[in-house]
């Protein structure tokens, strides 16, 4: 092992207007290794990792890259000193194909411009490192799933020969195969001595891939560890800085609710679309949390959107209140008392340019018409109301939504949807790429909003957060319902895990699936 | 006002970051090379005979209230990520119905209402046209609003016959050169609608919907946001007050040209409302900014006019104005200025990294 | 150089197959009334009453009666784009012959260059071509404007016997029609030492921008204005507008001038509002079918046909012409 670090960054500060991001930060990375750079959501994650690679230019401390002291002004500088990124979302261009995104600027030329064919050639043997051979680099880019992209993203680091490469959050839309295959890369990319610097929030995965980690809290660094030698616990409560006593007291908090069974408030009779969902059953009752259990693909997005109308049934029928009702858009839905968190926060959630506040009241207006504003005080009401239940921070309202960490944006977007009073809230992924902490607000959130009434959908990857939260799950797969499950002692995510993977596939699952499973093989 | 006011308070720090300040500024240069030419520029008199207001001010306010009604429109329009291409054309047809109504009608009181009433509602009909192709057909709005830009002139050639239309009507002419307590009414009515549109979408939630749509479609629609109608909304109003501008214009001459009223406008409208401060990507939008953006527009005019440049070095000299303009609108350009301003002065807050992070 | 290498070029090489083409329109031109010639006109489209009276006029003489196919083409929004367009699909479809109101003089060299290749005759009606190659086409039929500008400047040269502060209203900058109308004004006007030019500018040939621009023009000088040259009938209309706007009587504090004679400017010039008005004869249908029926025999016309025009120098004059007034 070199015992030189490749990157060295000493003291390192950057201010915000009213926020100090990172106060006198140091962080090492080694060539040939994996390392975790741990924190919840605001930590400074993203902001180190912007001034790693020039998109902040910082206000003190020095950044050493390969024995030279830097000043990295923008992104060109950071590609030049060797540093390349792959962003939690995915930054390349969809409508170019696959082997023009991954030699972008670093085309094979020949003498009558750039030769195509070869280029593509190179792509592929580039691509072959990431164990996408078998592609072809002429599809385009966005024919390939989020997963696949990834890699792509990654390929592409590797032509630029970098020997610094940094994943932001690489796995939060990813399901366990693709996570294997991601690894895989990783470590193979490692052994050739490139450093690599990983951002996940599931902790089993930075225990399964990192080397050394470094934990940063409130901007301020915690401490630098290798990985075999920090328990699991330990390091929670090094992001968290409080008792992690939050997440357990939630075990089982299902079993202390009482659930109407009367007349439902949501049902729905064989409803689908084709492509995205077969013929389903749903029942959604009032004080109780369902959640449904399935991998990317399994339909479990696809029958939220169905249900608040984001897309069109194509056949079934709807009751509401045991009241036949025609569901047909978001906007009928939100009068109908449904509201739907989607999975993809930025594109569907969040509106990155207006305030917290607009955002926050944005469904509300909505369901209101423009014609009869909320009046300034309610507003102002409203948007207090939520920022502290939801303990929002920075707790400053007229700050656009963008600049806030991703875990305070996903709860701008729960009191969104709060505020519209729901008696149906379909949380969608809702704790995906956020940190402990908030994850452990918003399963609290969640809980009093069942015990208030609320019939609660929650929809998760994270098998464990299903099981805990809900009176009843459904597991889907292959864009249907396999079981239905009244949650008691015997119900665990290994028994969920066994009901998915029992159920013998009669046909190959979607286009996600089958492109996920390709890149395995 | 000088420029080397930095250090003052921050209301004038505030007014500077206004999305329209510059545009301010340029008025004012512009006023002030006028004046260096004819020292009385800027002198507004009474006129003892008829009771108005006379002055090259009072011609600049006549000359924006056309522009400033477009720029008002397509400011909506443009906010909700879309385009109105055809609002010099909606005008000539608001002017063509209005002026064969009046040709027809005569010179009453009621038959200018009448002209008026009709220009307004075929211009609002028009407006529709725009909103079905836009929100129902899903075309984009460039291509829906170029097609009744096209069409638009042929609508108004049909209406008048191909015919330059005059008419007489005392109350329609009124509109657009007549005074009230002095001022132009054509001023009066413009500055009351800009407000009254101003007010409309910000003290009710049009304003917040129509940006919410502009900045992100798909998260506006999972909020429950009706696009389809706000579309509606803001086309029907570009449409109706292109029609309005229409009428101004028309009113002013009492002749429609077919072929030259509005012509060209919407490039005006579109730089009005670039220069207040609206991107054209869509999102957050300043009304009183594209109404500054067209009173600049007229005061430029008006310049090239005042100081007799001559004609075919004209739309070079507007062009050097507008790109000066447009680069210090530049966040990149205004960022390298405050880096030079604040280096030797040396501690100041509004370094360049603000700008990225902001 | 006549031919010029081109064409003898892309002759040999189209060979027969344009011979046979020519041919067969010369052919059929000389057929006379049993089979009607086609004739392509691309027209500027509505622009004004000028325009519209003399696009009327032609569209009325070449009938079918007289034996003519007019297949007439008006530009979309003035834009010489779709004009060019017109253009090459009348070559295409191999018309006799082709009129052509250009409404920029520049830019048509390839155009042109096609349609001789092709062997179909082009006629320039009115606006002329830049530069002005008379290669490229039969004849150009047009009232001189260099003349009917000339006829102003001397009627404002006898009016002023003492001279006068005068403004220009023109067209659009670069526009044939205003350069010519500018040329033979100040070759008259440059001469008179009494004379003080205040300048110009273009509105457009727009009623309300003349309105406007002269507005402006009337307060930069303090109202010390005695002569407007509007070059066309609307803008001088505008003009008048302004003036009365700014407490003035036009035809006495201000006489204004226009070039057209549009009944709506020899009406004004009945009021007094304007002072002289300079027709330019746009009703030449009768020179234009004589001029291709010559060009379909093939006949060497003269490249320019001046058209004969009038002025109206006094309200008795305009009320005379009145009655016939047709556009």
């Amino acid at each position: 092992m070199p015992t030189s670090p490749i990157v060295e960054m000493k003291d390192i500060s950057i201010s915000f207007p009213g926020v100090k991001a990172l106060d006198r930060v140091n962080f090492r990375l080694f060539p040939g290794e994996v390392h975790a750079l741990m924190g919840e959501n605001g930590a400074g994650k993203s902001t180190l990792i912007k001034a790693l690679t020039g998109v902040y230019t910082i206000d003190e401390g020095t950044v050493i890259v390969s024995g030279r002291s830097r000043r990295l002004g923008g992104t060109a500088d950071a590609q030049a000193a060797g540093i390349s990124t792959v962003y939690q979302e995915v930054n390349l261009c969809t409508n170019l194909s696959i082997g023009e995104n991954v030699m972008l600027g670093y085309e094979v030329r020949g003498p009558f411009g750039i030769n195509w064919a070869a280029t593509h050639r190179r792509a592929s043997q580039m691509l072959q490192k990431v164990g996408l051979g078998a592609l072809n680099p002429r599809l385009p880019l966005s024919s390939l799933s989020i997963a696949l992209q990834q890699l792509v993203a990654i390929s592409r680091a590797t032509v630029t020969d970098s020997k610094v490469l940094i994943l932001d959050e690489p796995t939060s839309s990813l399901d366990a195969n693709e996570v294997e295959d991601l690894f895989r890369v990783i470590r193979a990319l490692r052994d050739e001595g490139v450093a690599i610097l990983f951002v996940s929030h599931f902790l089993d995965q930075i225990y399964e891939i990192s080397d050394r980690l470094t934990v940063l809290r409130n901007g301020v660094f915690q401490g630098e560890f290798m990985t075999t030698e920090i328990e699991q616990s330990e390091l929670i409560s090094t992001m968290v800085g409080k008792e992690v006593g939050a997440l357990d007291s939630l075990e089982r908090a299902s079993a202390r609710r009482d659930v109407d069974r009367g007349t439902p408030v949501y049902e729905a009779r064989g409803i689908s679309r084709k492509g995205s969902l077969e013929p389903t059953d749903a029942t959604f009752h009032a004080g109780e949390v369902l959640g449904i259990a399935g991998l990317l693909g399994s339909g479990r997005t696809e029958l939220a959107r169905l249900v608040y109308g984001a897309d069109k049934l194509e056949s079934g029928t709807v009751r509401l209140r045991g009241a036949e009702a025609n569901i047909s858009s978001p906007s009928q839905a939100l009068e109908a008392r449904i509201a739907y968190a989607s999975e993809n926060r930025r594109d569907e959630g969040i509106i990155r340019d207006l305030s917290v506040r607009e955002n926050l009241i944005l469904a509300v207006q909505a369901e209101r018409g423009w014609a009869r504003p909320l009046p300034a005080q309610e507003k102002t009401a409203l948007v207090e109301k939520y920022m502290t239940a939801l303990n929002v921070r920075p707790a400053d309202p007229d700050r656009p939504i963008r600049n806030l960490s991703g875990g305070n944006q996903q709860k701008v977007l729960l009191g969104r949807w709060l505020a519209t009073q729901p008696e149906v809230l379909i949380l969608d992924e809702p704790t995906r790429g956020i940190d402990v902490g908030a994850k452990t607000e918003i399963m609290e959130q969640v809980i009093a909003l069942a015990e208030d009434g609320v019939a609660i959908v929650f929809i998760s990857s994270e098998l464990d957060e299903v099981v805990r939260l809900s009176d009843r799950i459904m597991v889907m797969k292959d864009r249907r319902k396999l079981a239905e499950l009244v949650v008691d002692e015997t119900v665990t995510s290994d028994s969920i895990i066994t009901t998915i993977a029992d159920e013998s596939a009669p046909e190959q699952p979607g286009s996600t699936q089958t492109a996920g499973t390709g890149a395995g093989s | 006002m000088s420029t080397h006011s930095t250090h003052r308070p921050s209301a004038l720090r505030e007014l500077i970051r206004r999305p329209y300040f510059w545009g301010v500024i340029a008025i004012a240069l512009l006023l002030l090379i006028n004046s260096i030419k004819d020292p009385g520029y800027l002198a507004v008199s009474y006129n003892s005979a008829s009771g108005n207001l006379v002055g090259n001010l009072i011609d600049i306010l006549r000359a924006a209230a056309p522009i400033a009604m477009i720029s008002v429109g397509m400011c909506l329009v443009i906010a909700t990520a879309g385009i109105d291409l055809s609002v010099g054309s909606v005008m000539a047809v608001a002017g063509a119905v209005a002026m064969e109504f009046l040709a027809s009608a005569g010179g009453s009181p009621t038959a200018a209402l009448g002209a008026l009433g009709l220009a307004l509602l075929l211009g609002a009909a028009l407006g529709a046209v725009n909103a079905v192709l836009v929100s129902v057909v899903g075309l984009q709005p460039f291509i829906s609003t170029l097609v009744l830009m096209l069409a638009g002139r042929g609508l108004a050639k049909v209406i008048t016959g191909g015919q330059n239309t005059a008419a007489s009507n005392d109350t329609f002419r009124w509109l657009a050169n007549g005074y009230v307590f002095g001022i132009p009414v054509v001023f009066l009515l413009a500055v009351a609608i800009v407000i009254l549109v101003g007010l409309l979408v910000r003290r009710s939630a049009l304003g917040l919907m129509i940006e919410a749509i502009g900045m992100d479609p798909r998260a506006a629609r999972l909020a429950g946001v009706n696009r389809r109608g706000l579309l509606f909304a803001v086309y029907i109003a570009s449409g109706t007050l292109a029609a309005v501008a229409g009428v101004f214009a028309s009113a002013s001459v009492m002749t429609v040209d077919v072929s030259n009223t509005g012509y060209q406008l919407e490039m005006d409208a579109i730089l009005a409302v670039v220069i207040g401060g609206t991107s054209l990507a869509g999102g957050k939008f300043n009304i009183t900014g594209a109404a500054i953006g067209a009173l600049l527009i007229a005061t430029l005019d008006k310049t090239v006019v005042f100081l007799g440049i001559s004609s075919s070095a004209t739309p070079a000299f507007k062009a050097i104005v507008i790109i000066a303009l447009c680069l210090l609108q530049s966040e990149r350009i205004r960022a390298m200025f405050r880096a030079r301003r604040s280096r030797p002065s040396d501690i100041s807050s509004d370094t360049p990294k603000e700008a990225v992070a902001a | 150089m006549r031919p010029n290498r081109r064409t003898v070029l892309g002759l040999s090489a189209a060979g027969l197959v344009a011979t046979a083409l020519a041919a067969c329109s010369s052919g059929s031109a000389s057929g006379g009334a049993d089979d009607p010639v086609t004739i392509g006109f691309v027209a500027v489209g509505p622009e004004g009453a000028w325009r519209q009276a003399n696009e009327q006029n032609i569209q009325d003489t070449f009938t079918e009666d007289a034996g003519f196919s007019l297949k007439f083409a008006p530009a979309t929004n003035l834009d010489q784009k779709s004009q060019i367009d017109a253009f090459a699909s009348f070559v295409d479809e191999g018309v006799d012959l082709i009129l052509l109101s250009a409404t920029e003089g520049s830019g048509w060299e390839e155009s042109l260059n096609r349609a001789q290749e092709a062997e179909i005759p082009v006629l320039l009606i009115d606006r002329g071509i830049e530069p002005d190659d008379q290669d490229l086409y039969v004849t150009r039929l047009a009232p001189n404007n260099v003349a009917v500008s000339s006829s102003v400047a001397e009627w404002a040269i006898s009016t002023f016997p003492d001279g006068a502060n005068y403004f220009v209203l023109e067209g659009p900058a670069g526009v044939s029609v205003v350069n010519e109308r500018n040329e033979g004004w100040n070759e008259l006007m440059a001469d008179q030492s009494d004379f003080t030019d205040l300048g110009s500018q273009s509105a457009n040939w727009s009623t309300e921008e003349a309105k406007s621009v002269f507005e402006t023009v009337l307060k930069s000088n303090n109202n010390d204005v005695q002569l407007v040259f509007a070059q066309n009938d609307e803008m001088g209309l505008g003009a008048a507008q302004a003036v009365e706007e700014a407490g003035l009587t036009p035809g006495e504090d201000v006489k204004i001038a226009t070039i057209d004679g549009t009944e709506a400017a020899l009406n004004a010039l009945v009021d007094g509002t304007l002072s002289f008005v300079a027709e330019y004869n746009p009703l030449f249908g009768e020179q234009a079918l004589e001029a291709v029926n010559a060009a379909l025999e093939g006949e060497t016309l003269d490249p320019y046909i001046e058209i004969e025009s009038t002025t109206f120098d006094s309200p008795e004059s305009a009320e005379e012409a009145l009655p016939d007034r047709k556009y």
